[in-house]
């Protein structure tokens, strides 16, 4: 129970909530979906600031990009048409991930990124994605790049700003994306989480590509010496495996109890090359 | 006055909202969570079962969309709309998805219910058309615990095409109501989300009752300070050790004298488990209570902990029972709880004479019942001043004596009352919170109530047995068995309870399974400072029969023999007699098993059909894929009730309108006991099911009955309401025979009527009972007491069709099958829902349920998003095969159903793995993580033999 909670504040205005989340002392907490805020052990916050009203919650789309509201939650995001034809629909299947669909009316997109949750479903695909998360404070927005966004296991870019968009540029044309995911069980976190985009030439040389991992490191993160081994390099079955092994190698991943580091990174490197082979198929890429 | 830190009274705040329709202005606090909110202001509906967003039993629809509002602040809510199962019948009529989920049998205990009816709604409110696939993934957030989400899935379908439900198995003729799938008798209330659950009351004065757990493994209390707890504003008592009487028990709900050691205190100046019991407390409400609890003020004097159960025996190992007024363990000294030595014949005789011995070890881990309802219990003192202790719990009476001796008070000064159980599977076979709560509103003279969060379950209540097996068979070359033995090393945890008996009947109902000369049966089970053990549907037989149907497997592919084959060549069959049960009783010397009925042969050639056996044993394989299919196979028999030992009673009455009145003492814990006996009752009184009015579990107004385990309720419970009703149906027909002028011998009740066995006459039950009534002056009313001095083994053959990625490990399984021969089933409907929700624990129990503790022995995984039950979207295609014999020692026929399912998954599963990819995981759960080192250890063997393949 939150007992020690004295204030429920609902600002109007993102000018407003900024406003308040500077004024705040440590155990003023900021409430989006609430679902991880929920989950907190220590329950000792003292105010919370509720952003549900700052009209955040949307999914836009112009020529250059695709702008999705900090409050759309991960069940809109999978129900969304739009969602869906954007890069195969990868963000979809991975907001569809987040949990049952109770929490998945109720959380956001902005709070599973905000949150920082080395596991957060929809981190890879945004990754992959080239995403940037648009930042609120007193100063006014800024843009930081996804990769920028994790610096650690729930510590982001966002922690004294609000997190009110992210921004999806639009893909190059002819670039497919996958992504994987293995869990124990089809609730549960993920212990491997894999996003992969992949643009290809005519010879099947490879002109983009992003491997983007969740759960195998202290954040979600994009594999760049794998990337690199793929740019210019005519893709083959051999050479995804390489590049699978390598992405494999620049995960960290822990013991427990969902699996040993040993296994995650094994796994890591299978989901990987799984994801590019989609992609590749995607692409009717022949291997 | 003591200056004690005050919790700071929060700030109120008023909300507004729609709720089913009306309008509600409501003061909350601003950190208040819905859900609690809800309850508070009687929204009873709306079920605590995890309060981490997982189970869904809070579901509420917010502005029609499904969510769980243990997630959600009640401050979240203004201004918004909001549906409560409450808002979903109207008034009597239900809606059309809660209709179809009591005729589809998708109601068992009831507790999921309300949320799981919610979100169907939802989803068919945007989805009128959904396909299996989006209703699985709809719900895959509900979790239930006892349908294995079959039922619920057909139902929430049936509603989209507007069937009705049809019920094939129903048998025409040959009875009235045994053997018709009726709808449960409580089916609606559970589905309309009425308040029939422990905690579904407002009890005036309550107060909220939290206990203190260890954080140590094993630790000596030196020092314990309340002084800061009991000057808190709001708290009315705090308990410790030197407070409370000391009296020896068990917690295992047993019949008197029980077979479990008495090592358990109230409260004890030392504990033995992180999460054991330091103190307790009642305060005015929960916070106040949680915060007092951190005021507890405790030294330990920290011992070493044993948590290792292979090193517990060992010399210079810390002794976990050191006290000296324990009774009936074994060897305290060394942490020996029990020990069992059995033997049939000569077990190394049958070695010698085989042509083919193996031997293989085993491992289980501790498994949690997690049923959706925690543990709760509220007490209270009636103007009399006699304790009333209104609990979840399957033992009505055993609670009832337990609390008794322990707050030393006359049994006659305790009543207990059981309401609806949100799901028991054994966990509450267990005296948990009875005593401890009682002890508090005795102090405080006020009432009182406790109930755990799902945290503290896994913490504090109790688990399956993990046990260490060694399991040896031996063979002569044509498959014939000679000799089993089974030696198996079993862990306890801090307390004694269930300890020998559930290990007796891993050796008792798991090696008569096979007919073989030469049997032995031994087994040590040791004291570890770990999470207490317990009783869990299966009783110690899904760990045996995980050894030995695997072992058996293993032989038949070395003989080159069809597993099946060679399980029909030993299996046990009618007119057998299973020695070893006399051997292996209730702690005691137990009773011969003759086999008056069994159906195995007939459960594997169906279920072999049903998976595809034949086809599926030799298909050829795509060896360029990752994935590959395999098919396995178990068998596994259970008990029902324990021979001479369980007992049962009920009274019925006759009513002056013709209905009756049936008073039982068995507590249905959402199995539908309430259901099948008013079958047999109205079956045997010759009338229609809705003229049984049941009252169940009440000690005060129902006899005694041992309570609902051991797959004893049909055939103990349902065997004393058969012998009552025809005690009733006699003095009925006695009346009648004088009213009518015709012989009872002429007379039959049938139809809600007298009747002239010659069709020439009838009275009408009404009449009758009217008249029995005013002129007669005379109440009809009989009572009878059961017992029987055998256990008739219900018998089950599990397939399993699995694909196994060989790269990641992970197992899919594709199709389970069980058949099962639980003689006449009363109810098949019912039935078939208890064997698809023993299929499904036992699908997790083999692929992911673990309660995993680290190097202290704290549990790591104490929360559903860490310890994973299945939801709809894990568990597979399920097909459940009711094969009939008749049971002649049972009501009509009738076995037992509830427990033997549990065991096969985990076998089946093991079996088809090998099948599928070569390999044999000999630990559970089998996780993809195993498979895959598995695999990895297989590649540097030199060859591969394929599965399954003959000779």
């Amino acid at each position: 129970m939150f007992d020690h909670v004295q204030a429920f504040y609902q600002p109007q205005t993102i000018k407003e909530a900024v406003r308040l989340l500077h004024q705040r002392d440590a155990e003023t907490c900021l409430l989006a979906g609430g679902t991880d805020l929920v989950l907190r052990t220590s329950r000792s916050v003292t105010a919370l600031v509720d952003i549900s009203q700052l009209g955040l919650s949307y999914i836009k789309r112009d020529a250059k990009a695709l702008r999705i509201g900090a409050s759309t939650t991960m069940a809109e995001l999978e129900r969304s048409t739009l969602i869906q034809c954007v890069a195969n629909g990868i963000l979809a299947e991975a907001a569809a991930n987040c949990g049952g669909l109770q929490t998945r009316n109720l959380a956001t997109l902005g709070g599973n990124l905000a949150n920082g949750s080395p596991a957060a479903d929809t981190a890879p695909p945004l990754l992959a994605l080239d995403a940037e998360a648009v930042l609120a404070d007193l100063r006014g927005k800024r843009r930081v790049p996804l990769t920028k966004f994790f610096s650690g296991p729930h510590q982001t870019a966002a922690n004294h700003a609000l997190l009110v968009e992210v921004v999806i540029p639009a893909a190059k044309p002819g670039t497919a994306f996958s992504c994987q995911r293995l869990a124990r069980t089809e609730r549960d976190l993920a212990v491997v989480s894999v996003a992969v985009a992949l643009q290809l030439d005519r010879q099947q040389r490879c002109t983009f590509a992003r491997i983007a991992l969740g759960a195998v490191a202290p954040q979600p993160f994009r594999a760049l010496a794998a990337e690199f081994m793929l740019a210019g390099q005519i893709v083959t079955r051999e050479l995804m495996e390489t590049v699978a092994a390598a992405a494999a190698a620049e995960a960290r991943p822990i013991t427990d109890l969902r699996g040993s580091a040993e296994y995650k990174r094994d796994i890591s490197r299978i989901l990987v090359r799984r994801a590019l082979v989609e992609c590749a198929s995607r692409l009717e890429c022949a291997l | 006055m003591n200056k004690t830190k005050q919790l700071k009274r929060p700030a109120k705040m008023e909300i507004s909202l729609r709720i089913n329709g009306e309008l509600r202005e409501w003061t909350v606090a601003p950190g208040d969570i819905l859900l609690e909110v809800l309850r508070r202001e009687g929204y009873f509906g709306v079920k605590r079962g995890c309060e981490t967003g997982e189970c869904g039993a809070c579901t509420v629809l917010l502005d029609g969309r499904p969510v769980d509002s243990c997630m959600m602040f009640a401050a979240q809510a203004n201004g918004r709309e909001l549906v409560t199962v409450e808002g979903l019948a109207q008034r009597e009529v239900l809606h059309p998805v809660q209709q179809a989920l009591v005729e589809h049998g998708a109601v068992q205990c009831g507790f999921c219910t309300p949320g799981m009816a919610l979100t169907a709604k939802a989803l068919l409110a945007t989805d009128p058309q959904p396909t299996e696939e989006q209703v699985r993934q709809a719900l895959s957030g509900n979790l239930c615990r006892c349908t294995g989400y079959r039922k619920p899935v057909e139902a929430v379908l049936a509603v989209a095409r507007h069937e009705l439900p049809g019920h094939a198995e129903s048998q025409p003729a040959k009875h009235a109501a045994v053997g018709q799938s009726v709808v449960r008798v409580d089916g609606a209330k559970l589905a309309a989300g009425r308040p029939a659950f422990t905690d579904d009351i407002l009890v005036p004065g309550m107060l909220y009752g939290k206990i203190l757990p260890s954080p140590h493994a094993h630790a000596r209390i030196k020092r314990i300070d309340a002084s800061k707890a009991k000057a808190l504003p709001g708290v009315h008592a705090v308990l410790t050790y030197e407070d409370v009487p000391r009296v020896p028990h068990t917690t295992a709900g047993q019949a008197w004298p029980e077979p479990s050691p008495y090592d358990t205190y109230l409260l004890d100046s030392k504990v033995r488990f992180v999460g054991d019991r330091v103190a307790a407390v009642a305060a005015e409400s929960r916070a106040i209570a949680e915060e007092a609890l951190r005021l507890i003020k405790v030294e330990y004097e920290v011992l070493p902990a044993v948590l290792d159960m292979e090193g517990a025996r060992n010399q210079g190992v810390a002794v976990i029972h050191d006290e000296p007024d324990a009774t009936g363990i074994h060897d305290a000294k060394h942490n020996i709880a029990a020990i069992i030595r059995k033997e049939l014949g000569d077990a190394e005789q049958g070695f010698g004479a085989s042509d083919l011995v193996r031997e293989r070890e085993f491992r289980t881990q501790r498994q949690q019942h997690a049923m959706l309802e925690p543990h709760v219990t509220i007490t209270w003192l009636d103007p009399d001043e006699r304790l009333v202790i209104r609990s979840s719990t399957q033992i009505p009476f055993h609670v009832r004596r337990q609390v008794a001796t322990i707050l030393q008070l006359p049994v006659q000064r305790v009543r207990v009352v059981k309401p609806r159980i949100g799901g028991g599977f054994g966990g509450k076979q267990e005296m948990l919170l009875e005593d401890i709560c009682a002890a508090l509103t005795l102090a405080t003279r006020r009432p009182v109530k406790i109930e755990y969060t799902r945290q503290e379950e896994f913490f504090m209540a109790r688990s399956r047995h993990p046990q260490v097996l060694r399991m040896k068979m031996g063979f002569k070359k044509d498959g014939t068995l000679l000799a089993s033995e089974m030696k198996v090393l079993a862990s306890t945890g801090a307390y004694g309870s269930h300890s020998s008996t559930v290990q007796g009947n891993t050796g008792s109902k798991v090696l008569p399974l096979y007919r073989a000369p030469h049997m032995k049966f031994d087994c040590d089970i040791v004291y570890t400072n770990t999470p207490v053990a317990g009783a869990f549907r299966g009783y110690g037989c899904p760990q045996g029969f995980f050894a030995q149907e695997t072992l058996v497997d293993e032989v038949a592919q070395e003989l080159g023999m069809d597993p099946i084959e060679l399980r029909l060549k030993n299996l046990i069959r009618k007119g057998d007699t299973d020695e070893l049960s006399a051997q292996l009783g209730e702690g005691r010397k137990g009773l011969a098993r003759l086999m008056r009925s069994c159906g195995i042969e007939a459960c594997l050639e169906r279920g072999a059909a049903a998976i595809g056996w034949a086809e599926k044993r030799s298909a050829p394989r795509d060896p360029a894929s990752h994935l590959r299919r395999g098919v396995g196979v178990a068998c596994a028999m259970q008990g029902s009730g324990i021979a001479g030992v369980d007992w049962a009673s009920a009274l019925i009455k006759l009513n002056e309108d013709g209905s009756f009145q049936l008073q039982t003492g068995c507590a249905d814990v959402g199995a539908g006991a309430d259901t099948v006996l008013s079958q047999i009752a109205a079956e045997t009184l010759g009338v229609t099911v809705d003229k049984i009015n049941i009252c169940s579990g009440d000690t005060d107004f129902t006899p005694f009955d041992v309570g609902a385990y051991a797959s004893s309720t049909t055939i103990i419970s349902g065997g004393a309401v058969k012998k009552t009703a025809e005690k009733v149906r006699e003095r009925v027909l006695e009346l009648a025979s004088r009213l009518m002028n015709i012989s009872p011998e002429g007379l039959a009740c049938r139809q809600n009527q007298i009747v002239a066995v010659n069709g020439s006459a009838s009275l009408p039950m009404a009449d009758l009972a009217r008249h029995a009534t005013y002129r007669e002056k005379l109440q009809i009313m009989e009572s009878a007491s059961h017992f029987i001095t055998d256990s008739p083994p219900p018998f089950c053959a599990t397939f399993a069709e699995v694909e196994v990625d060989t790269e990641t490990g992970k197992i899919r399984v594709v199709h389970l099958v069980a058949a099962v021969d639980a003689g006449v089933a009363v109810n098949p409907v019912l039935a078939e829902g208890q064997v698809e929700g023993a299929v499904t624990q036992g699908l997790g129990y083999a692929l992911v349920e673990e309660m995993k503790l680290d190097e202290n022995g704290r549990m790591i995984n104490p929360s559903f998003l860490d310890y994973k039950i299945l939801s709809a979207k894990d568990v597979p295609k399920l097909t459940t095969i009711l094969v009939e014999t008749e049971e002649p020692l049972g009501p009509y026929g009738a076995k037992s159903i509830g427990e033997v399912a549990i065991n096969g998954p985990a076998p089946a599963i093991a079996n088809a793995l090998f099948h599928a990819v070569g390999i044999r995981v000999r630990k559970l759960p089998i996780g993809a993580e195993d498979v895959w080192w598995a695999l990895r250890e297989n590649e540097h063997k030199p060859t591969v033999r394929r599965a399954g393949a003959t000779q």
